[in-house]
């Protein structure tokens, strides 16, 4: 056993004779998992920014809707004022904090837009501003004006080709007719329900998501303007919640059930919301996992090439330890031992390197313009710039498929350097 | 001179055949994989636009100059009077590249049933010459597609049908403001329902035989509102709009539109697919340039002698550097070839075959299209090229350094050396 | 000017700014009036009556014969009578539900509320144009703005300017009047940047079941060159007993 330790021994300093050409080597390999580590990185961020860019046009991560409203789509189908309540004090308690990026309560409806010129249906949303700026993106793609306000009760958002075809701009009166909701669980005889009502907006912001549906008929207006208007001041249609990470959906969903037991609310993960968006994102995956295999293989050659080639090197070295008397065993277990020393030093670089510039695509990003300056007309629905993002899973793993791959491609010189043919191991140059 | 240097380059490749081997086959399968990632998402590229447009948007349109986007049932092609249908058929069927093109109206009206009312988007085609452009009528689930023989019949989505609590063999009413003014207004039976799994389609489209639909509208049968083009080569769409363009301008004022700017979120990602496949290639140059200075360095110092002697008898710093660049370079081209030996046959095998992805990718809709659990391969050899052409420079680049070092040998030190 | 004199003066300067003021909310008053009578014109407990529609748009030219019943301001039905390709269609509103009766399919429809703010029959009227007159005293804000002669006729000229909360387009809408019998000449609209939209001219006044009203109308958008709406009421007859009974969806079928 003592002779292990000793071969151990010798391989380590093996290695620091030629420091150069070892640190070349560690560097060499240790790329290979910066290499990875960005690639995952790159690709999981850009999959997490489509999800997050695409519920952010729609539901967000997790939506609180009343019981079959997903199904049916009926305004009548409201959720009660308690509901509301309690879903907002547990979003917002500091447990959730870290979690929960945004929380937007919305009244959803539809109705009839009226200008001088013109008159077109639209789909309403009645929002809070300042929750509904941390959850939409809307607020972010106003080309005129400015976005909604909290103290500015009758203002209204539109999308550029609904601005088009009324012919109105900022501070343009608009009219807008809808029908009162029934509610269900009150007497619907005599609460008006069904009732045409009209209401006064002006224009205080034209938005360009880039997505025809959304510009040309959906408007966004105060939500308490949006209650008057449809006679439901109390209550709303949905809310929508937006998560820091995309893989807290499932945890936040199941402990907002668990919140609201009882009630007849039915509490959705964008999966379920957007089950349009689940399959492209599922597709994206199965692209992303065809990349990183390729990647991974890739690195799994330069390993290859790196090690072999070093091992290769050393014939002359194997057989003057042979002829000098070392076992083809002992030899075997010097060269491993020398693998794995080098194997943890280059992982060690290569963890240094990939976390840094980790770092730096998380923070900055990577700008994809950079790379093509040509046509980036519509730079509005897919962002040009990729953030990264790592979870300590996928570094975990990166790691061991690298030093496994290592470890292993390392023993066949290993068992090759024991079985070296002394007499052509000898010959020099 | 150059010639020389070359050859010598290409033989001291050879001393070392282990070294030279590995490094080829490491750059060279490198390479090879490139390809064949290349080749999928191209593939998936052409397979998301021809899901895209397949059904119904087609691959180019041609439509009266203020027609799009707000389709006004009054800007017929060739304006009030229309135009001779079959005679602008004719000629667009017969320019270069396109395959097949088709009539089409439309309207937005109400559909009305029993007791429901849903406002849809009504189309007029002509099922036989629909048939060569699109390919709706493969996704009918119940009841059969338009025939020539029932003028009354429609065909819906699924998910209207639901919606209006109809079926197969249910009447419904057509509501739609007609041309001159009034209501046009009937009643029409469903003889078949659809489903795309595009909500748009599902939820508010309504078929119907074109001359039913001008009828309802009281448009005469010579206005049309579009003509839909499919071509034998769906890349080739922007030209082909183009000559289109210049060619029937000359007698009818058009706008001709191919697919970019009809689906531009679906033209958006398919650029975005693009540019992230690139971020791949970079990686691979990237552990190129590693590889290769580690392997030239290793080189370098084997042959500290050699390198010694040759430039003791008069071989210049500069003729040193060239040598190793060239050596380098010949690496590069070597594993090149190999790379595309054994890339082909997998490159082939994706175009023909197919890559099944199963569970994983199976019948979903991306960015409002639809791409099947199979991914065919497409060759893209502009992206072949772009990676072999990357590759070479990565090479040269990073032999540079092991190249410099080499040529800063002092000849009486080297040649000490053992 | 002594102090006393002073104090007089504002006095009297008060009494004479409170007189006019007065005065003018009598003029305000009267012009408040005169607007509701205009707006009030086809109201009644009931009416009756044949119209006739004539649309000039671009591309199309049509004449629309209706026949038309009213009771109160909820309850209205249209039966039409020419053209023969639309001869039977019926329109059946009470209070805030719309139907629309098609006789080709046979069917009745359930028509969104929101219609009525929506073109009626392809004309340029608006159903909220015919029947919601009677919101001008509620919406907008009455100030007489000329008084004198025009093309020989002594008029008033009439600017209302809606409310700041008021739920209308438009940026203000000039009646003209004519002060010998308080008819209607011509309503314009106009959007907030003062730009002329529409204009409906009243012509053709005749004494219908004791009252005078103009019988033809001609609604003029002004950004279409040449398109115009024009109605001519024949046969109108008002606060004839009307049963209640016309106005349900099983009448509707007929």
């Amino acid at each position: 056993m003592a002779g292990v330790l000793l071969l151990v021994k010798i391989g380590w300093r093996n290695l620091w004779r030629n420091p150069r050409g070892t640190l070349l080597t560690a560097l060499a390999l240790g790329m290979g998992l910066t290499l990875l580590l960005i690639s995952l990185g790159l690709l999981d961020g850009s999959q997490e920014q489509m999800i997050g860019n695409a519920v952010r046009f729609g539901t967000g991560h997790v939506v609180i809707q009343a019981q079959g409203y997903q199904q049916s789509g009926s305004q009548e189908l409201l959720l009660p004022a308690p509901v509301m309540s309690a879903a907002e004090a547990f979003l917002h308690t500091d447990a959730m904090k870290h979690v929960v990026r945004g929380v937007s309560p919305r009244l959803l409806a539809s109705g009839l837009l009226s200008s001088a010129a013109n008159a077109d249906g639209v789909d309403i949303m009645g929002v809070i501003p300042i929750e509904e700026r941390t959850v939409s993106l809307i607020p972010q793609r106003i080309v005129e004006g400015s976005y909604l306000s909290d103290d500015q009760q009758s203002g209204i958002v539109i999308g550029t080709e609904l601005a088009r075809k009324l012919a109105v701009k900022i501070g343009g009166k608009l009219v807008l007719t809808s029908q009162m909701v029934q509610l269900p669980d009150t007497e619907a005889a005599d609460t008006g329900g069904g009732e045409m009502q009209s209401t006064l907006l002006r224009v205080s912001g034209i938005f360009r998501t880039g997505v025809q549906a959304i510009d040309a008929h959906i408007i966004q207006m105060p939500l308490p303007e949006a209650q008057t208007l449809l006679g439901v001041p109390d209550r709303i249609t949905e809310v929508a919640v937006l998560l820091e990470r995309e893989g807290d959906s499932l945890m936040v969903a199941q402990d907002l059930r668990k919140q609201l037991t009882g009630t007849p609310v039915e509490i959705l993960t964008w999966r379920e919301a957007m089950p349009t968006l689940a399959q492209l994102v599922s597709l994206d995956e199965a692209f992303n996992y065809v990349m990183n295999g390729v990647v991974l293989a890739m690195v799994g050659l330069a390993i290859f090439n790196t090690i072999l080639m070093r091992v290769l090197e050393r014939r002359y070295e194997f057989g003057l330890c042979s002829a000098l008397g070392l076992r083809p065993g002992q030899l075997a277990v010097m060269v491993i031992g020398e693998s794995l020393a080098l194997t943890t030093i280059s992982l060690g670089l290569g963890l240094v390197l990939g976390l840094s510039a980790q770092h730096y695509f998380a923070t900055s990003g990577l700008d994809l313009r950079w790379f093509f300056k040509s046509s980036l007309p519509t730079a509005l629905v897919f962002d040009p710039i990729i953030y990264a993002r790592l979870s300590v899973t996928r570094i975990a793993s990166s790691v061991g498929i690298v030093f496994l791959t290592a470890i292993v491609i390392s023993l066949y010189p290993a068992l090759r350097a024991a079985r070296t043919e002394l007499p052509g191991a000898l010959r020099v140059f | 001179m150059t010639g020389a240097l070359l050859r010598l380059a290409w033989r001291n490749l050879w001393y070392n055949p282990g070294r030279t081997l590995i490094a080829m086959a490491a750059i060279g399968l490198g390479y090879a994989m490139l390809m064949f990632v290349a080749c999928l998402m191209a593939g998936l590229r052409q397979q998301m636009i021809e899901s895209g447009t397949g059904l119904l948007l087609s691959d180019i349109e041609v439509h009266a100059p203020d027609y799009y986007p707000d389709r006004p049932i009054q800007q017929t092609l060739g304006g009030r009077n229309g135009t001779d249908v079959n005679a602008l058929l004719a000629t667009i069927a017969t320019a270069p590249g396109v395959q097949a093109a088709s009539p089409r109206a439309y309207a937005y009206g109400l559909v009305s049933a029993a007791h429901q009312s849903v406002g849809a988007q009504l189309l007029g085609i002509v099922p036989a010459q629909e048939r060569k452009t699109t390919v709706l009528q493969t996704r009918m689930v119940k009841g059969g597609y338009l025939t020539g023989q029932m003028p009354n019949g429609v065909v819906m989505g699924d998910e209207l049908a639901t919606a209006l609590g109809v079926d197969v063999g249910s009447e419904i009413v057509l509501l739609t403001p007609a041309a001159d003014g009034s209501t046009g207004n009937d009643v029409y039976t469903v003889v078949g329902l659809f489903h795309t799994g595009l909500d748009a389609m599902d939820r508010a489209l309504v078929l119907m035989p074109l001359t039913s639909l001008q009828h309802l509208l009281r448009l005469s049968p010579a206005r049309i509102h579009e003509v839909a083009i499919k071509l034998r080569d769906i890349t080739t769409a922007t030209t082909t709009a183009a000559s289109l363009k210049a060619s029937l301008s000359k007698t009818l004022p058009v706008r001709v539109m191919p697919w970019q700017e009809l689906a531009p979120e679906l033209a958006d990602y398919v650029q975005f697919n693009r540019r992230v496949t690139f971020i791949l290639f970079f990686i691979f140059f990237l552990l190129v340039a590693m590889g290769i200075i580690n392997t030239m360095l290793m080189a370098i110092i084997q042959r500290t002698r050699e390198l010694g002697m040759l430039m003791a008898v008069g071989m210049r710093p500069v003729q040193v550097v060239g040598l190793i660049v060239a050596e380098a370079a010949s690496l590069a081209g070597a594993s090149l070839v190999l790379g595309a030996a054994l890339g082909s046959p997998l490159l082939w095998y994706l175009q023909v075959h197919g890559l099944n992805l199963g569970h994983k990718g199976g019948g979903v809709s991306l960015a409002g299209v639809l791409v099947g659990p199979l991914w065919y391969g497409r060759q893209d050899f502009t992206a072949y090229a772009q990676a072999a052409l990357g590759l070479a420079v990565t090479a040269l680049a990073a032999a540079l350094y092991p190249a410099l070092r080499a040529a800063r040998f002092r000849p009486a030190e080297a040649l000490r050396k053992v | 000017m002594g102090w006393q004199t002073a104090r007089i003066t504002i006095c009297v300067g008060l009494v004479w700014l409170s007189l006019g003021q007065v005065c003018q909310a009598a003029d305000d008053q009267r012009a408040q009036e005169i607007v509701d009578r205009v707006a009030r014109l086809f109201a009644s407990k009931s009416s009756i009556a044949t119209v006739e529609m004539q649309i000039v748009k671009q591309d199309l030219k049509r004449t629309i014969s209706m026949q038309f019943w009213s009771l109160g301001e909820s309850k209205i039905l249209v039966r039409i009578r020419q053209p023969p390709e639309d001869a039977g269609t019926a329109i059946l509103k009470v209070g805030d539900k719309t139907w629309l009766y098609l006789p080709k399919a046979n069917r009745t429809v359930d028509m969104p509320a929101s219609m009525m703010m929506t073109s009626w029959m392809g004309s340029h009227f608006t159903l909220d144009d015919l029947v919601g007159q009677s919101r001008l005293t509620h919406d907008y804000v009455i100030s007489a703005s000329f008084a004198g002669y025009r093309d020989g006729v002594a008029v008033s000229e009439y600017t209302l300017t809606p409310k700041p909360a008021a739920a209308v387009v438009w940026g203000k809408i000039a009646l003209e009047v004519r002060q010998a019998d308080l008819m209607p000449v011509w309503q314009r609209y106009y959007d907030e940047d003062g730009k002329l939209v529409r204009e409906l001219s009243f012509s053709d006044y005749k004494y219908v079941s004791g009252r005078l009203i103009p019988t033809h109308l001609v609604m003029r958008p002004l950004d279409q060159v040449g398109e115009q709406t024009t109605i001519t009421y024949e046969n109108l007859v008002f606060d004839a007993p009307i049963s209640e009974d016309m106005f349900s969806l099983k009448n509707l079928k007929q």
